[in-house]
């Protein structure tokens, strides 16, 4: 099994080698310092849902919910923070207690009503988006105390040239959520109860596994996590939108996928993640520096898609068929 | 005690006369306009409101705003009936839903009501539909304006809401024929970009152009975020005014880039122009005066009608600026 992840991560690995040559020499400023910063912090919020994505994947699971729960948690941390001030910790805090809880819900729904995920989370994702306009009337949120709108660079200098760069908050925060979600994956008991729930859950049951729990995990997870990113996106763009994050679930699905994860879950690491955000970053970013019209974006996009699911796809039967 | 019963009957009697004098009087010249509005209590609204009664003191009819307390087009269709039955002159509506409105529009025509409506282009049971913001109009005015910023040269991008929507194309379109007839020295580096309705968008992508295009010297945008984001991409990397920032933005959000020069000029539909338009378009329409093509209407300039849609189109944008951002109320 693993070998053959290595080998799709390899060959993922090799495409965005090639992709980065063809656009640092296709264009001028691709490859830069300052690009790849910019890249960092556009992708951290997708990035960082992302990495809960592949743990619900991992473990057979499919959560389609972590975009409301993540507009439910800035919105009532955006309403805390406004009215209640506090300080960077307890915005975190907030939403990330938020995400937890209702990923949370999201579990015992699942666990208890016997329902496929995607149709249970489908519904929460109506339920906890629908309430949060209702109460929100879909109202912008973007008078934000001046402390939280100043920005929150962890560290930041002026290149010889004068341009002047920044490592914001959020892009910390995505290096750590990678970093976290790595060592529970690979380094803990419960990362490989997951991998085993993902792979055959009767026989995880049958091995006396805590089914309940692990489902609670790993849906909480992802709560937290698109809590927290929530936060780093606000932090960058200092306003909250309703409809912002909701119809992104399939572009976070897809680098997931795109980058080894199984819908039919049991497989996926955080490195293939990882180079599957980058992957559909650097396209997107290299057609906009290429100069190539915004008519053909969305079409690259899914033709890129396409061939890279189609050779997992294909490595993996010839692995099932016992070839190398 | 027949004398008392003679006072009491004298008594109604005069109550009567007086309010058959007044309603006379009413008919004569106090005309009723009632605007149904989508929702109470949101800002947009409450500015709407602010032109509808500004309407009724210049022009001398009884005219006020009232809408449900939720976007729900049944409480509308509760709020046209009472108004049927309350017999005011004329109704305008800014419908959640056109085609849920129907009936009871259709209804209030039959008893000889005037309905005007917004936002509803085609809307059946009504007189006229009045729309306050004609795409090409505001597209071309607004290119005027960045142009003007940019000293008529330069490169620079177009942001749009979606490459699908109609609205934002024609917007677009406009703004590109005036830069060709006039302003030659400049240059539109790619085609418009869809991302005008998202700040993230607009962010990342203003920092993919900037590399794209080192000689960027613009961003022009329909779709009220893309400025914003444009803006924001612009404070991360301590640029404010090296990229000149212009496009429609909500006033109240865009106040504070206005003011530390990351937007340079913005505008968006004027709501209390709107509101003014609809009440003034319904007087007209009690007057039994003809709705003409090029007909001016006070501030918001000549009429383009549409006979066969039963359209007028307005032009009523607002200017918002570093000075008035904050103080419109929206």
């Amino acid at each position: 099994m693993s070998k053959m992840f290595k080998k799709f991560e390899f060959f993922l690995f090799l495409v965005i080698v090639a992709l980065i040559v063809f656009f640092a020499f296709s264009t001028e400023n691709f490859f830069t310092l300052e690009n790849l910063l910019d890249l960092l912090i556009s992708y951290s919020f997708l990035g960082i849902m992302a990495a809960g994505m592949l743990v619900v994947l991992i473990s057979g699971g499919i959560d389609l919910s972590f975009t409301a729960i993540a507009t439910v948690a800035q919105y009532i941390m955006a309403i805390v923070i406004i009215n209640y001030s506090g300080n960077l910790f307890s915005a975190f805090l907030v939403a990330g207690i938020i995400g937890i809880v209702l990923g949370g819900t999201n579990a015992l729904l699942i666990y208890y009503l016997k329902a496929p995920a995607m149709i249970i989370t489908i519904a929460t994702l109506n339920l906890f988006y629908g309430f949060t306009i209702f109460i929100t009337r879909g109202r912008w949120i973007y008078n934000f105390p001046d402390w939280f709108n100043q920005s929150h660079n962890v560290f930041s200098f002026t290149a010889a040239d004068g341009t002047y760069y920044g490592i914001p908050l959020p892009v910390i925060l995505l290096v750590l959520v990678f970093i976290l979600t790595y060592i529970i994956l690979k380094y803990t008991i419960l990362g490989r109860k997951i991998f085993a729930m993902g792979g055959n859950i009767e026989a995880a049951r049958r091995a006396g596994f805590n089914i309940l729990g692990l489902t609670i995990f790993v849906y909480s997870y992802i709560g937290f996590l698109s809590g927290i990113g929530s936060v780093g996106q606000v932090l960058i763009l200092h306003s909250v939108q309703p409809n912002a994050i909701v119809g992104r679930e399939l572009e976070v699905i897809a680098a997931t996928v795109l980058g080894g994860a199984s819908l039919a879950g049991g497989a996926g690491s955080v490195l293939g993640t990882a180079m599957g955000v980058a992957l559909l970053a650097i396209v997107w970013n290299g057609l906009i520096i290429m100069g190539v019209s915004s008519y053909w974006h969305k079409l690259i996009i899914g033709l890129i898609i396409i061939c890279s699911v189609g050779i997992n796809a294909y490595n993996r039967k010839r692995n099932a068929l016992g070839g190398n | 005690m027949k004398g008392i019963l003679n006072k009491k009957l004298l008594l109604l009697l005069g109550v009567v006369l007086v309010g058959l004098f007044l309603t006379g009087m009413a008919s004569a010249q106090d005309y009723e306009i009632v605007h149904v509005y989508k929702i109470a209590g949101i800002p947009f609204g409450n500015v709407e409101e602010s032109g509808v009664v500004q309407a009724g003191e210049e022009l001398n009819v009884n005219s006020y705003q009232i809408a449900p307390t939720e976007p729900d087009p049944a409480q509308q269709v509760r709020m046209i009936e009472d108004l049927i039955a309350k017999g005011v002159d004329a109704i305008c509506v800014t419908p959640n839903d056109p085609s849920a409105l129907e009936p009871v529009l259709m209804k209030a025509q039959k008893k000889g009501i005037i309905v005007v409506t917004n936002e509803a282009v085609g809307q059946k049971g009504a007189d006229w539909d009045i729309e306050t913001v004609d795409p090409k109009v505001w597209g071309a005015n607004s290119f005027e304006k960045f142009a003007k910023l940019m000293n008529g040269e330069g490169e620079f991008a177009l942001f749009v809401g979606g490459l699908e929507v109609q609205f934002h194309n024609d917007w677009a379109d406009a703004a590109l024929v005036v830069q060709k007839e006039k302003y030659p020295n400049m240059k539109l580096v790619t085609n418009r970009i869809p991302c005008g309705e998202s700040i993230e968008l607009s962010f990342t992508r203003t920092n993919e152009l900037m590399k794209a295009y080192p000689n960027l010297k613009g961003i022009i945008g329909i779709g009220s975020l893309g400025p914003i984001g444009a803006a924001e991409a612009l404070k991360a990397k301590n640029m404010a005014g090296k990229i000149i920032i212009a496009g429609s933005v909500m006033p109240e959000q865009s106040a504070p880039y206005l003011k530390a020069g990351l937007i340079q000029t913005g505008s968006m539909m004027d709501p209390k122009k709107l509101g003014y338009s609809m009440v003034y378009i319904a007087k007209l329409l009690l007057d039994g005066e003809e709705i003409k093509d090029g007909m001016e209407i006070p501030g918001l300039g000549a009429a383009v009608v549409d006979f066969e849609e039963k359209t007028i189109r307005l032009h009523g944008v607002l200017n918002i600026t570093a000075e008035n951002a904050d103080k419109l109320g929206f």
